[in-house]
């Protein structure tokens, strides 16, 4: 059977979703959103084989599985195309998107009791378009189309959060959309500039082809020279400065964070799911696909800059959380604490860093959706997050205190845990780093260990255990609904934590490729040099 | 009187008048207008429906127009004078710009007939003087991007603002509406004024009332300081019209004050017309130059002027919150945008100047999905007034349960108004981004950019009324046709942001190629330039 078109069904699937969302009837909104992102999941786990048997990562770095290249605008000497393919860096986030999308989608159906005299049909084509701006963002190759992508996610998201948040959530929404604007349109001047120098170094008509920016000798040349001047700064630098600037916003890192939590804390649950565990994502692969691979040199002279800003984001992040009393913004906090790592490991440029990294994307795209929903079932129960006045629901509700701790637990980085792999990862990576600052720098960042064990901890005294409230005594344990979606999450922050040899299968071989054929070699000159 | 005394008298060609078919036609929609009042009376279905036919007229003869080959075709005076009038294919384009929106405005203006809250409505037995002043600016407005020549060009403008004065005026027994027209006037008067001053002084001395000619003349003489002020004062008529900063007073009170239709008219044509006029005039006036000196003057004045003029446009637009004024310093913004792109149509290149082709497409390109975004948002606000009586941005509270069609339209418009992918505004953008980078003005790309993401603020508060506010007022029923423009717009906008968006660029690289190969001055240029435009 030739998959070769397949992915091209995945991201457009939610699309033809949401058309058929807006024209069914509304009380069949919710199954509809359902099995088409169940669908979707099923379809993107029919993606394995090239991945799992390790045929996908022969040949160099920018070898694509099911990659569809077709015209798009083709005038004036442009060149953009429809251009999709997967390797290890994103074939792992689709999985990722459609599972925790499906998740979602199935955490949303106790829509009518949301109290917003507002039809459900809005909220589940907004939805479902939000997963094509998602998944086509991962699988575009093309960078016009990576940016156009990227620029679809906003408006669903803006009027998710707007139209079905918290009290404040005019507010949250729009600092969201106008943070993320101003980080896309510096990503939009990048654009330009790299498909104009990427022209001027082939002596003709530029490329927006995200693999041959990092591949072609003539371009990774004229990227990385240092008479390539941006307005009279280094071009190699300049751009990753911009573009760094573009997907730290989105992280978010240290100091442009400040959205996040009043997003978070506004969104309904399984827009926070969708938001940490998918959203967040893509600014570490845009860092993956983008900043990376092609301005290896840049990086590299950036680098100590990088993990000062990773290592902030541990510790910042998680002295945030120490200080929180609403449920739901400790664990936002706690994604800036955690995507921090993903930061620090990146900023080092070794295997061992990079797929630190990466897994600690995947572990924390599974244990944050997972602590959001856990705040969800709580919430929609107390219908406050206050921790100060919560205590001893895991003897009240015992089957969900037992997921509970698990999942917070996964967060937290215990061993044999999703969350541990990652976390260590990254920082034996960075002791092992060929920087002179790495060492005082993984010493530091371990500190965010302690400090992420005692909040986590502390919340989880404070919520879980104590004596039996008579308030909460009455509280009906997880639902056969709420089990079925944390089951997924919790075998597969076990499943990761134990064997994550079938994790780290799916994405080495991409990573190895880059840093051998793409960075390494930039590294030797700047080294060596 | 002997006979042979008319043979002296110069006469222009059967063909040549054929070339001008659509200005005929406008002309001839007035007469008609005015001819219709006398034979059937005062009735204003006619004067709609003889506008609306007489549009459409220009609009497929303006099309027809699109195929042509000739090429820069400058004429209509006897040999050896300065052209009167020119046409090509950016002239065809405006004018078949123009005719489309005087359809749909006139369409708009139908439709405003069996509104609940009588607008312009009110003023139904003067629908032939509204239709004449409106197509009688229309002309004025298509003889703008018509012609060369200083005279005509004061007289286009004349005769674009005059009656545009007696427009703003219309809705007669509102007091905002008349302070709005005199606003208008002043502001006018004085800039023509200026203009005229500036003409005088062009001809006083370089004794010529060719564009191109004057260029030479400089190009012979080097710059000198009274030919700087001689031409900023000339375009001091051309920024009013396109209502540049610091030439923009008129343009908030003006659009607050007009009825609706009115203002959509208004706020489109009006400044792409005064667009039209300034790309054409630098174009023509540099053509003949070859030394950076003066350009560079040049260029850098209108980079100034666009970058004041869309920050200063989006800041304003902050705290509206009457929707007409809020689009009027949006659209103050927008004049911003493709002012960028005039500053660039030369670009500085190794040793000898280059034109740069990127910009005129960009400035196509951009007035095309200007028009759809702008005619569609007014049209929504017009229904809203209509129904309510009120433009304040309260008025649109809970459109999401009032009229969900027309809140999604209207979030297409707003968005594609910032410039967000996937909609035409930001294809629009991008070639105009793209074409500042090709002219090497990184800063003022900054300054776009920037732009973007403040003008987000004000716009967003729109959708914010109409998604997530609600008071519960009663839903809007909006004209079937009405829904009609506004959905045909906002699909438009989609597809020119998607699928159609290679068409686009052809279509304003076809339209744009004639007026790049004016700036070409051997005729060997000019023929190369055509073959390389691709033909729809």
């Amino acid at each position: 059977m030739d998959l070769t078109s397949l992915l091209n069904w995945i991201i457009f699937l939610p699309l033809i979703g949401a058309v058929v969302v807006l024209f069914a009837p509304a009380q069949m909104a919710r199954s509809i959103t359902w099995l088409f992102t169940f669908g979707v999941f099923l379809l993107s786990c029919a993606l394995f084989g090239p991945f799992w048997d390790g045929s996908a990562f022969k040949g160099e770095y920018g070898v694509m599985q099911y990659e569809t290249i077709v015209k798009w605008i083709d005038v004036g000497g442009f060149h953009i195309n429809y251009h999709v393919g997967l390797d290890g860096i994103s074939f792992p986030l689709i999985i990722l998107t459609t599972l925790i999308t499906w998740l979602s989608a199935w955490a949303s159906w106790n829509f009518d009791h949301w109290n917003v005299n507002r039809g459900p049909k809005g909220f589940f084509a907004l939805f479902l378009l939000l997963e094509t701006g998602v998944l086509g963002t991962f699988a575009a190759l093309d960078f016009f189309l990576f940016y156009i992508f990227w620029e679809v996610m906003l408006l669903p998201m803006y009027f998710l959060i707007g139209v079905w948040g918290g009290p404040r959530k005019e507010y949250a929404a729009i600092k969201f959309f106008i943070y993320t604007l101003a980080g896309s349109v510096l990503m939009l001047v990048a654009l330009l500039a790299m498909y104009y120098t990427s022209g001027d170094a082939v002596g003709g008509d530029g490329t927006f082809n995200l693999i041959d920016y990092a591949t072609k000798p003539a371009i990774i040349q004229m990227f990385n020279d240092e008479a390539t001047r941006f307005l009279g700064w280094n071009f190699g630098q300049a751009m990753f400065v911009m573009l760094f600037i573009a997907f730290m916003i989105k992280v978010p890192v240290f100091p442009f964070h400040t959205w996040l939590p009043d997003a978070h804390v506004e969104a309904p649950t399984p827009i926070s799911m969708i938001l940490a565990g998918i959203l967040l994502k893509l600014g570490a692969y845009g860092f993956f696909r983008v900043c990376y691979p092609i301005f290896p040199e840049a990086a590299q002279s950036l680098a100590y800059g990088v993990a000062l800003l990773g290592v902030i984001n541990i510790i910042y992040g998680a002295f945030c959380c120490l200080a929180q009393t609403d449920f739901k913004r400790l664990v936002a906090y706690s994604s800036i604490s955690h995507m921090g790592y993903v930061v620090l490991g990146i900023a080092i440029m070794t295997s061992t860093g990079f797929q630190g990294a990466m897994f600690q994307v995947l572990a924390h795209g599974i244990s944050s959706p997972m602590c959001f929903f856990l705040v969800g079932v709580i919430y929609d129960r107390a219908h406050h997050r206050d921790l100060n006045r919560f205590g001893g629901l895991w003897l009240a509700m015992p089957r969900y205190g037992s997921l509970a701790t698990l999942g917070f637990f996964a967060s937290l980085g215990l061993p044999s845990l999703c969350g541990f792999i990652g976390e260590i990862w990254v920082l034996l990576g960075t002791f092992n780093a060929p920087f002179p600052w790495a060492k005082p720098m993984a010493v530091v960042a371990a500190f965010g260990v302690v400090l992420t064990a005692a909040y986590i901890l502390w919340m989880i005294q404070r919520v879980y255990l104590g004596k039996k409230k008579e308030e909460y005594a009455e509280f009906p344990d997880a639902d056969a609904r709420e089990t079925a979606i944390l089951i997924p999450m919790a075998a597969l922050a076990i499943f990761m934590g134990i064997l994550p040899s079938y994790t780290f299968r799916l994405m080495n071989g991409t990573i190895d490729r880059m840093l051998n054929d793409v960075i390494g070699p930039a590294m030797a000159v700047a080294f060596g040099g | 009187m002997p006979l042979g005394l008319f043979a002296t008298i110069w006469m222009p060609g059967g063909e040549d008048l054929a070339r001008l078919a659509p200005v005929w036609s406008l002309v001839g929609t007035i007469v008609g207008v005015l001819l219709a009042a006398l034979i059937v009376g005062r009735n204003w279905r006619v004067a709609g429906g003889v506008t609306m036919i007489g549009a459409l007229v220009t609009a497929w003869l303006a099309f027809r127009g699109f195929t042509a080959t000739e090429g820069h075709w400058a004429g209509m005076s006897p040999a050896g004078a300065a052209p009167m009038l020119v046409v090509d294919q950016f002239s065809h384009f405006f004018i078949f710009l123009l005719a489309i929106f005087l359809a749909a405005v006139t369409w708009l203006w139908f439709m405003g007939q069996d509104a609940a809250v009588p607008d312009i409505s009110a003023h139904r037995g003067d629908a032939t003087e509204f239709f004449v002043l409106l197509v009688g600016s229309a002309f004025g407005m298509a003889m703008m991007v018509s012609t060369t020549n200083l005279l005509m060009i004061i007289l286009a403008v004349e005769s674009a603002s005059l009656p545009s004065y007696g427009l703003a005026g219309f809705r007669k027994k509102n007091r905002q509406s008349a302070e709005a027209s005199l606003k208008y006037v002043l502001f006018g008067a004085v800039t023509s004024a200026i203009m005229i001053y500036g003409a005088s002084l062009l001809y006083g001395r370089y004794h010529t009332l060719d564009l191109a000619m004057i260029g030479r003349q400089i190009q012979i003489e080097g710059p000198t300081v009274l030919m700087g002020v001689a031409m900023f004062a000339f375009m001091v008529g051309v920024a009013f019209k396109v209502s540049a900063v610091p030439f923009h007073f008129w343009c908030p009170d003006v659009f607050e004050g007009a009825s609706i239709e009115v203002t959509t008219w208004l706020s489109v044509v009006s400044k792409a017309a005064g667009l039209g006029l300034m790309l054409r005039i630098i174009a023509v006036v540099t053509s003949e130059l070859t030394s950076t000196d003066a350009l560079q003057y040049v260029t850098m004045a209108i980079a100034i002027m666009a970058a004041l003029t869309c920050t200063w446009g989006n800041f304003s637009a902050f705290r509206q919150t009457n929707m007409k004024r809020l689009l009027a310093f949006s659209s103050i913004a927008h004049a911003g945008y493709m002012l960028m792109a005039v500053a660039i149509i030369w670009k500085p290149a190794e040793g000898a100047l280059s034109p740069a082709h990127p910009a005129f497409s960009a400035i196509v390109a951009y007035i095309t999905v200007y028009l759809l975004m702008n005619l569609g948002a007014f049209a929504c606000i017009a229904f809203v007034y209509w129904s309510t009586g009120s433009e304040s941005i309260d008025a649109f509270n809970g459109m999401a349960r009032r009229n969900p069609l027309l809140m999604v339209a209207m979030v297409v418009f707003l968005f594609s108004l910032v410039g967000l992918p996937p909609m035409g505004g930001f294809l629009a953008k991008w070639w105009l981004l793209a074409a500042l980078w090709d002219a090497k003005l990184i800063w003022l790309i900054f300054v776009a950019v920037f732009n973007t993401v403040i003008s987000l603020y004000y716009y967003a508060r729109i959708a914010v009324a109409m998604v997530f506010r609600d008071d519960d007022q009663a839903p809007l029923r909006a004209p079937l046709a009405g829904q009609a423009i506004v959905l045909a717009c906002a699909v438009g906008i989609l597809l020119t942001g998607t699928l159609w968006a290679g068409r686009l660029k052809d279509f304003s690289d076809a339209r744009s190629r004639d007026l790049y190969a004016v700036t070409q001055k051997s005729p060997a240029g000019s023929v190369a330039a055509a073959e390389s435009g691709t033909a729809d």
